[in-house]
């Protein structure tokens, strides 16, 4: 299905085994909230149709899971030293660098009061210079740089204010 | 027969208007140029497209949505071929052959050769389309909600076992969507669940938004964490398509078709399997086999013919069963909903020119594929010289305005940013999207047929195992789940080489 391949290879047993440890929290949770919901035995209803049914069984199906994957990481030598790591290599300073900036234009500055098309600006312009930056100062572009990010920040935040509220009539947040 | 042939010949009329065919044009061309921007995927570009639609008339809203799914299935074999990069999942299997190819100075051959099997894969798969639609829609007339209940479970569990290296994974990530779909009132007493008193939890999480999140987001993270290589190819070579081709490989073109189409079928499978299963059975059988992975023209046909067939295939089974045959087509299955169009056992009875209306459109956007595939493969050339940090952060806005346009709050904005994080922390540790938007597709159905079912049996569990469907689904389930474990594996191959000794034997 799209979307699918992993395109990191395969994590270590040790992620699995704290990801199982994740699972079986996740489902007991899930277990407990569907068993403690409201029967709605005031409402006299078929006790088949109780709301925390199926996620009652749900819970209980990804906690079995994991105990699988926890069972099945031991075995695959999760427990001995090491630090769980993910599939593949991370450049964690770029990673944190796009996720501060979507998250502070998304829950930061969208729906705060700032007009959209600026804080759509904003970002777009800081986010294609930091993205560029090293590139850029290597070549001695910096000054283009600006200008480009400029450009596509203007052209984005006109284009998506134009489309969005003139042509569908959205109210923009 | 006859009757199914008029009403495909009312639905191509009925989108043979100036406007009609413009707007064809542009979304074939915008899916085919997502599908060409890795990172940019066909199940995002339909979602993304989704909230650009609201707008317009159901028809063509979805005709938009069609084309652009087509589009990008095709497209991101433009960049497999280039840049060894599958544009979209579905074309890994393009770059074993295609960008070999294209390092022998026949980029333009290669891409000919994609034309070809994308344009003849969509056109197998839409024969079926047409044909099997009102044979499942009939069968499905029988499904009560026993089977239904098996159906949604059968969808991710499939879809668990053949997506990702670990069906496990592919489990665990099905069964938190079927959770997540559980949140907020529920189905048949309209109790709030996990709502936490929150009012806006309290309507559950929208498709789109989510879809966004964990396609969108998590790829905008992906690709902004990661530096990518930009194209340099300068020998290009003729890229029309050559009949020579069909005649000599249509034997690989019609059984990669047939198993494109059949694994679209199969609920949440997709494009990436049916590429995969065509090239390795095109492999099997030719006579070129050595040329397979060096540079074989056969390979590419056979992988980009399986995974455009798999657009019509995944299609059949959203009709008639309302069930995603693959994470793009879960999405047109949402903006079938929101555009007010239910699809399902009762559309061949309903709204039967629906169904061909479906395959008018796929008609026309195999059509736009194989003019743009032609005419811009320079253009489409420089679109993928864009370096990846100018896009990812347009893509982003389009995104969060994307997610908060379809009811205009921004919880669905937060919706967004949170599956987005964790479709990328679950993907970073091998946990694979499908099976999880399969399960918030499907999360509804499961729910309201098993509670359905216990009643109309009174908790009685016979019924769910001993009516013929259901049971054939529950065995499909419970084989799929035991292979899994190496113990059930080796009793059954030793089950087997007894049996075949006895045979032989008598």
């Amino acid at each position: 299905m799209t979307g699918e391949v992993a395109p990191w290879g395969k994590p270590s047993p040790r992620s699995d085994l704290v990801w199982s440890l994740v699972w079986i929290a996740v489902g007991a949770a899930i277990f407990y909230g569907g068993f403690a919901m409201d029967r709605l035995d005031r409402q006299h209803i078929n006790p088949y149709t109780a709301p925390g049914l199926v996620p009652a069984l749900l819970g209980a199906a990804i906690a079995l899971m994991g105990v699988i994957l926890l069972l099945r990481s031991v075995r695959a030598g999760g427990l001995s030293a090491g630090s769980p790591t993910a599939a593949g290599q991370t450049n964690f300073p770029r990673l944190f660098l796009a996720l501060a900036l979507c998250l502070a234009y998304a829950a930061g500055l969208v729906g705060r009061g700032l007009p959209f098309w600026l804080a759509t600006f904003l970002f777009v312009f800081v986010a294609i210079l930091a993205f560029q930056w090293s590139e850029r100062r290597a070549r001695s572009e910096v000054g283009k740089g600006i200008v480009v990010a400029a450009l596509c920040a203007a052209g984005t935040a006109a284009g998506v204010t134009l489309v969005f509220q003139e042509l569908f009539l959205v109210r923009l947040p | 027969m006859l009757d199914g042939l008029v009403l495909f010949g009312r639905s191509i009329a009925s989108f043979a208007d100036p406007l009609t065919l413009g707007l064809i044009a542009i979304a074939s061309l915008a899916g085919i140029v997502i599908g060409a921007l890795p990172g940019l995927t066909a199940t995002m570009g339909v979602a993304l497209t989704t909230t650009l639609t609201l707008k317009m008339p159901p028809g063509t809203a979805l005709l938009v949505l069609v084309c652009v799914y087509v589009g990008a299935i095709y497209g991101g074999s433009r960049s497999a071929i280039l840049l060894n990069i599958p544009g979209t999942p579905a074309n890994a299997a393009a770059c074993l052959d295609g960008y070999v190819l294209a390092q022998k100075g026949l980029a333009g051959r290669a891409i000919g050769i994609s034309t070809t099997g994308s344009v003849m894969g969509t056109l197998i798969g839409m024969f079926f389309l047409a044909i099997a639609t009102p044979a499942l829609g009939e069968v499905a007339l029988k499904f009560g909600a026993y089977e239904f209940f098996w159906l949604a479970l059968f969808g991710v569990i499939i879809s668990g076992n053949l997506t990702g290296d670990d069906p496990l994974k592919g489990w665990l990530t099905g069964f938190l969507g079927l959770f997540i779909a559980q949140v907020g009132q529920d189905g048949i007493h309209a109790y709030e669940r996990f709502s936490l008193g929150n009012r806006d939890l309290a309507g559950g999480f929208q498709l789109i938004p989510a879809l966004v999140g964990a396609f969108g987001f998590a790829e905008v993270l992906s690709v902004l964490a990661e530096r990518m290589a930009r194209p340099n190819i300068r020998e290009f070579g003729s890229h029309l398509p050559r009949l020579g081709d069909v005649l000599k490989y249509w034997r690989t073109i019609i059984r990669s078709g047939i198993i494109g189409t059949f694994i679209g079928v199969v609920p949440g499978v997709g494009e990436d399997v049916a590429s995969w299963s065509s090239y390795a059975a095109a492999r099997r059988v030719s006579k070129e086999r050595a040329l397979f992975g060096k540079g074989s023209v056969e390979g590419l046909m056979a992988a980009e013919t399986g995974d455009n067939a798999c657009v019509p295939g995944a299609m059949i089974p959203v009709l008639a069963l309302a069930v995603p045959g693959s994470a793009p087509a879960a999405v047109l299955m949402a903006a079938m909903i929101i555009h007010g169009v239910q699809p399902g056992p009762l559309i061949m009875v309903q709204n039967p020119q629906f169904v061909y209306d479906i395959v008018a459109m796929m008609l026309f956007a195999t059509l736009g594929i194989f003019i743009f595939g032609i005419a811009l493969v320079r253009p489409l050339l420089k679109v993928l010289q864009i370096p990846r940090e100018i896009i990812m952060p347009i893509v982003f806005v389009l995104c969060v305005i994307g997610s908060y346009a379809i009811s205009q709050r921004l919880f669905d904005v937060w919706t967004m940013l949170g599956f987005g994080v964790i479709g990328f922390v679950l993907r970073r540790y091998a946990y694979p999207m499908a099976p999880f938007v399969l399960g918030i597709v499907l999360g509804d159905i499961l729910d309201k047929n098993l509670r359905r079912g216990l009643v109309l049996s009174d908790g009685d569990l016979t019924p769910f195992l001993t009516r013929p469907i259901s049971a054939l689904l529950f065995a499909i389930c419970a084989v799929s789940i035991l292979m899994n474990f190496a113990a059930v594996r080796r009793a059954a191959s030793r089950a087997w080489s007894m049996a075949t000794s006895w045979r032989r034997a008598a």
